[in-house]
């Protein structure tokens, strides 16, 4: 009864084709999702921080209202809820990129806005002294400060989501938990599997956090 | 409050949103589940990740490396639907959803307890130490008083990720607001459409969880004041 039979696993070439593109449209879509995630947070968190007037309020909304709710609600609202509203037929994995940016907004609008408003005030009051104007402290000063920050909460906020995506599989798209339920279906090696699966989450998160330090080491860390 | 519910929402959403309203009873449950037995476990990995022993720090390191590394939905996969399978016996899911998600909610905690620890300056033991004050009087008398500050805080914003977590436990059949909101929103009935459920269940999760990010934002105010 008790046996461990991986090798059902690793013989089977079309299994192992199944999980390495698991693989890839996992961390693809959370990738993609990431970054357009944090070029709408970073409009966001810019709308607060300037206070331009209807829009930050609905930034400040929006970022709530995401922070506090399932991504699983989020991602069967915009996969089952919105095509029927707003009738238009898209592929699964264009639904499951929509709701992780949504998803990516809202945490990564929340570290960015904490981050502009964590700006030690001496050095503001210096830029207002050598008068430069608003945008070019902006550009200058709180975004470099912001960045520096922030990167380790930003990139752990990106592990964490990512170690969530596997829930896009409920909808269909192909991704790493999804090869793994496949699999678990035709061979009936349940735990076998999944432990496999966890290795796989785990060495890619750790390897999403090794390129992650390498990118801030490359970029921000001579600017500290 | 059914009545109330049909009389206000008409017949189909009043008793989709009565249902609703009671299913969260039960991801209430389960969080409570999680944050207490979570706790518990969280409290004793963070003592023995002080302890002043090697061997006892590197396993509650690796405790907390291993299940903070794991994603949520693994762990639900492997108690739900894994271990069942490899021992040749069911599970109640009640069962598996909880024990993952406490062994989820305890690595968290755990990491964010170790974290409020170190927060605290070195003289304080040192001066403990100096008082001739044993490990356990130390962190009793010292330790665990100033901790408290910094930690209640995160540990309140943990809560919300741990409600927004079980709406997971719904994969291994778990009975509650997110299943019977899928279940719903599946059902052919009119007036039950998924672009009318979801926002509900939205509504009803958010319902759970901003009160709680308003304390904890109040709680990090207080304390910031303070010190």
């Amino acid at each position: 009864m008790f046996d461990f039979r991986f090798f059902e696993i690793y013989r089977s070439s079309e299994y192992m084709n199944l999980l390495l593109d698991g693989i890839l449209i996992s961390s693809g879509l959370s990738i993609a999702s990431g970054i357009i995630g944090f070029l709408i947070a970073f409009i966001l968190a810019a709308s607060i921080y300037w206070k331009i007037k209807p829009l930050n309020y609905l930034s400040i909304c929006w970022i709530d209202f995401i922070r506090n709710t399932p991504l699983i609600v989020q991602l069967f609202f915009v996969t089952f809820g919105l095509p029927l509203i707003f009738q238009y037929v898209w592929p699964f994995w264009a639904h499951a990129l929509l709701a992780l940016t949504i998803n990516f907004t809202g945490y990564f609008g929340e570290i960015l806005r904490s981050g502009f408003n964590s700006t030690p005030n001496s050095q503001l009051e210096a830029a207002y002294s050598l008068n430069l104007d608003k945008l070019t402290i902006f550009r200058k000063i709180v975004l470099p400060h912001t960045l520096i920050k922030m990167f380790p909460s930003l990139s752990s906020q990106f592990i964490f989501i990512f170690l969530t995506t596997g829930i896009i599989s409920e909808i269909g798209v192909n991704d790493l938990t999804h090869a793994g339920l496949y699999i678990d279906s035709r061979t009936f090696r349940t735990f076998e599997i999944f432990i496999v699966l966890s290795i796989l989450y785990v060495a890619l998160s750790l390897s999403f956090k090794a390129s992650l330090e390498f990118v801030f080491n490359k970029t921000l860390k001579k600017r500290m | 409050m059914q009545e109330l519910l049909i009389n206000i929402f008409d017949k189909p959403l009043g008793i989709i949103i009565a249902q609703l309203v009671s299913a969260t009873r039960f991801t209430v449950y389960l969080s409570l589940i999680a944050f207490v037995g979570g706790g518990i476990i969280a409290l004793l990995i963070t003592f023995l990740r002080i302890y002043p022993s090697k061997i006892l720090n590197f396993l509650s390191f690796s405790y907390v490396w291993l299940f903070q590394s794991l994603p949520l939905l693994m762990l639900l996969f492997l108690i739900g639907l894994g271990i069942p399978r490899f021992v040749g016996q069911d599970f109640d899911p009640w069962y598996a959803a909880s024990i993952s998600l406490i062994v989820f909610t305890s690595a968290y905690l755990a990491e964010v307890w170790r974290g409020a620890i170190l927060a605290i300056p070195k003289g304080q033991w040192e001066g403990a130490a100096a008082l001739n004050l044993n490990f356990l009087q130390t962190l009793r008398l010292i330790i665990i008083p100033q901790v408290y500050r910094y930690s209640i805080a995160p540990t309140v914003s943990f809560l919300i990720q741990i409600i927004k977590g079980t709406s997971l436990a719904y994969i291994i059949g778990f009975q509650d607001l997110m299943l019977l909101g899928k279940r719903w929103a599946n059902s052919p009935v009119i007036g039950s459409e998924p672009f009318i459920i979801f926002p509900i269940m939205a509504v009803l999760y958010f319902c759970l969880c901003y009160p709680l990010a308003i304390y904890a934002k109040q709680l990090e105010k207080k304390y910031s004041i303070e010190n």
